[in-house]
C-alpha cells in the first residue's frame, strides 16, 4: 500500500487484520490452538458489539438520557431552558416491563418471566401475520400465468414450464389421500421431487459460489493491503 | 491405468489448488469480460429513472464482515450510480456490524469521484448516514407510517440533529423516499423492508443486492415484480461496474470485475474436480465389476 507510513495506526489495523486472517486460515492445514484463539476472540468481539451497539446507539441517547433529562444542554448559570419533560417517566413501564424477563432465572418468580415471553410471541404473532399475506400475496398472484402468450413462444413456454414445476412440487407435498402404486399422484410427486433436487443443487451451486466470493475478497486484502504493508518492514 | 488415486486426493492439496486458481488472476491483475445480467440492467435503469436533486433514495446496508465480500462491492455501485447522478441518498442498517461501512464506503466513492471528475460530493448535501438502527421490524414499520421522519430518526450517525441536515430538509415522510436499495446476505432482513417498508398509500420502488447462497429465493421477489432490480452476488455488481464504465468512459476499473474472474477460475477447477472425482469414482466401480465372479 503506497504511502502508507510504518507502525502508523492504519498500518497495524492492516497488519493485525492480515495475521488474523492467516490464524483463522491455519485450520484449513488442521485444528490448532492458534486458530481456537483467534476463533474465541472473534466470537467475544462480535458478542460486545451487539450488545454494546444497541445501547449505545439507542437505549442511552433515545431512552436513558432524556429519561435521567441529560439531554438538556444547561445554560452557564446552571439553569435549563425547559423544564423536564414528565412524559418521559413513560419510558420506565416498557423499561420495567422488559427487565422482567430476568426473572426466568428464579424458579419461583419464572411466571413473570411469562407475561415478557407472551407478550413478545403475540407482537410477533401478529407482525408476521400481515407481512406474510403483505410479502405473499403479489407471489401468489404472480403464479397464476397464461399458457399461451400471444406472439412469444419463449415466455409460452416459460409459462408452461413453470406452471408444470409448480403442479408436481404442489403433488409432492399433498398427503390428504391414498396413493395408489403407479398412479397419476405417485409420478407427479417423483417429478416434483426430481425437480426440488434441481433446486437444491441450484442452492448448493449458489453456496459454493458466495464462499469462494468470501476467500477471494480476503485474498483481495493479503495481496493488495496487507502484503505491501508488511513488505515495508525490509524496504 | 491406476485412477484410484483421484479418490484419494488430499483435501489440502485442493485447498491450495483453489488458493492458487483465485489468486492469479489477482496477482497478473487479469480480468475477464462480466456477464451481462438482466436483473442488474433492471437495478440500472430503475435508478436511472429517478429525478436528480428529488426524492431521496434510502439504502439499507445490512451487512456486516460475514458478506462483505458480496455486498460491498454491490453497495459501493449502487452508491456510484447515485452520486454520479447526483441523486440524494440516506445511508442506514438494521445490523450493528455495518456502523463503519456505513461511514467509510460513500466516502471512499465520492473521493474517487472527485479525482475522476472534479466535482465535489459533500456529506449532509449528497448523503446522509443514519447509522445503525436496532428494532428490526418494529423499526422499519415504524419509519414507513411516521408522519414525521425528523421525529422518528432524530438524529444521523453522528448525534447531528436530521433538522440540521439540507438534504433531509423536505423528508418527512415515506412518500419522499423515492427507492429502497436494500443489500444483505439475510433473506430473513430482506423480508421484514418487504413487508413493513410501505403505507396504506404508498410502496417505494425496491431493488436488492442478495448474496450468491440467496439468489434462488431473491429471484422470486424479481420474478413476482415485488422488487425492480436485483444484483445477483458479486456478479451482478460486475455486470453494474461493465455498465457504469460504458456509460462513464473516464471510470477506473472496479474490484467486483477482478473478483468474478477470480471465481470464474476457481469454478473451473471444481468443475475439473468434480470430473476428476468421477473419472475416479467410475474407475473404481469398473474395477470392482471386473473382481466379481
Amino acid at each position: 500500500m503506497i504511502g502508507l507510513e510504518l507502525f502508523s495506526l492504519q498500518w497495524f489495523e492492516i497488519f493485525c487484520g492480515g495475521f488474523c486472517v492467516l490464524a483463522i486460515f491455519s485450520f484449513l492445514a488442521k485444528e490448532n490452538p492458534f486458530y481456537r484463539i483467534f476463533e474465541h476472540l472473534f466470537i467475544g468481539i462480535s458478542a460486545a458489539i451487539l450488545i454494546m451497539e444497541p445501547i449505545r446507539t439507542f437505549l442511552w441517547p433515545q431512552a436513558l438520557k432524556p429519561l435521567l433529562g441529560m439531554d438538556r444542554i444547561p445554560f452557564p448559570d446552571g439553569t435549563y431552558p425547559e423544564p423536564y419533560a414528565m412524559s418521559y417517566l413513560l419510558f420506565l413501564v416498557p423499561m420495567g416491563f422488559g427487565l422482567l424477563y430476568y426473572f426466568i432465572l428464579s424458579p419461583r418468580h419464572s411466571w413473570l418471566a411469562q407475561l415478557v415471553i407472551g407478550f413478545s410471541l403475540g407482537v410477533g404473532a401478529g407482525l408476521s401475520f400481515k407481512g406474510i399475506i403483505v410479502e405473499m400475496t403479489p407471489q401468489l398472484t404472480d403464479s397464476f400465468r397464461p399458457l399461451y402468450v400471444v406472439g412469444s413462444f419463449g415466455e409460452s413456454l416459460n409459462n408452461i414450464f413453470f406452471i408444470f414445476v409448480l403442479l408436481t412440487v404442489f403433488s409432492y407435498f399433498f398427503f390428504s389421500f391414498k396413493r395408489s402404486p403407479n398412479g397419476l399422484m405417485v409420478k407427479s410427486s417423483w417429478i416434483g421431487r426430481t425437480m426440488m433436487m434441481g433446486c437444491f443443487g441450484a442452492f448448493f451451486g449458489a453456496t459454493i459460489m458466495a464462499r469462494m466470493a468470501l476467500l477471494v475478497e480476503r485474498l483481495q486484502f493479503m495481496i493488495a493491503q496487507w502484503w505491501p504493508a508488511l513488505s515495508q518492514l525490509w524496504r | 491405468m491406476k485412477l484410484s488415486w483421484l479418490l484419494n486426493i488430499d483435501r489440502r492439496i485442493i485447498y491450495l489448488l483453489v488458493i492458487v486458481a483465485l489468486g492469479i488472476p489477482l496477482f497478473i491483475d487479469y480480468s475477464l469480460a462480466p456477464a451481462p445480467m438482466k436483473t442488474a440492467n433492471s437495478f440500472y435503469k430503475a435508478i436511472e429513472k429517478i429525478a436528480p436533486r428529488g426524492k431521496i433514495v434510502l439504502v439499507a446496508a445490512d451487512w456486516g464482515p460475514g458478506t462483505q465480500a458480496e455486498n460491498e462491492p454491490q453497495t459501493a455501485v449502487a452508491i456510484e450510480h447515485l452520486l454520479r447522478r447526483r441523486i440524494p441518498f440516506a445511508l442506514i442498517s438494521n445490523i450493528p456490524f455495518a456502523k463503519p461501512y456505513l461511514e467509510q464506503l460513500p466516502e471512499t466513492v465520492a473521493d474517487r469521484l472527485e479525482a475522476e471528475t472534479g466535482e465535489q460530493w459533500d456529506y449532509g448535501q449528497d448523503w446522509v448516514n443514519l447509522g445503525y438502527r436496532p428494532g428490526g421490524s418494529i423499526m422499519i414499520q415504524g419509519m414507513a407510517k411516521a408522519k414525521d421522519l425528523h421525529e422518528v430518526l432524530k438524529t444521523d450517525a453522528e448525534g447531528t440533529a436530521i433538522s440540521e441536515l439540507p438534504l433531509m430538509h423536505n423528508v418527512r415522510t415515506i412518500e419522499d423516499v423515492a427507492m429502497l436499495v436494500e443489500v444483505t446476505g439475510s433473506v430473513g432482513v430482506f423480508n421484514s423492508w418487504i413487508q413493513f417498508f410501505r403505507n396504506d398509500k404508498y410502496v417505494p420502488a425496491m431493488v436488492h443486492g442478495c448474496t450468491a447462497i440467496t439468489i434462488p429465493e431473491a429471484y422470486i421477489y424479481y420474478v413476482s415484480k415485488q422488487i425492480v432490480g436485483l444484483f445477483e452476488g458479486v456478479a451482478g455488481a460486475a455486470w453494474y461496474e461493465e455498465l457504469l464504465s460504458e456509460n462513464y468512459p473516464k471510470r477506473e476499473k472496479g474490484s467486483a470485475l477482478q473478483m468474478m474472474t477470480a471465481l470464474s477460475f476457481a469454478h473451473l477447477l471444481i468443475i475439473a474436480l468434480i470430473v476428476l472425482g468421477n473419472i475416479g469414482n467410475l474407475a473404481a466401480f469398473m474395477k470392482n465389476r471386473r473382481k466379481q465372479p
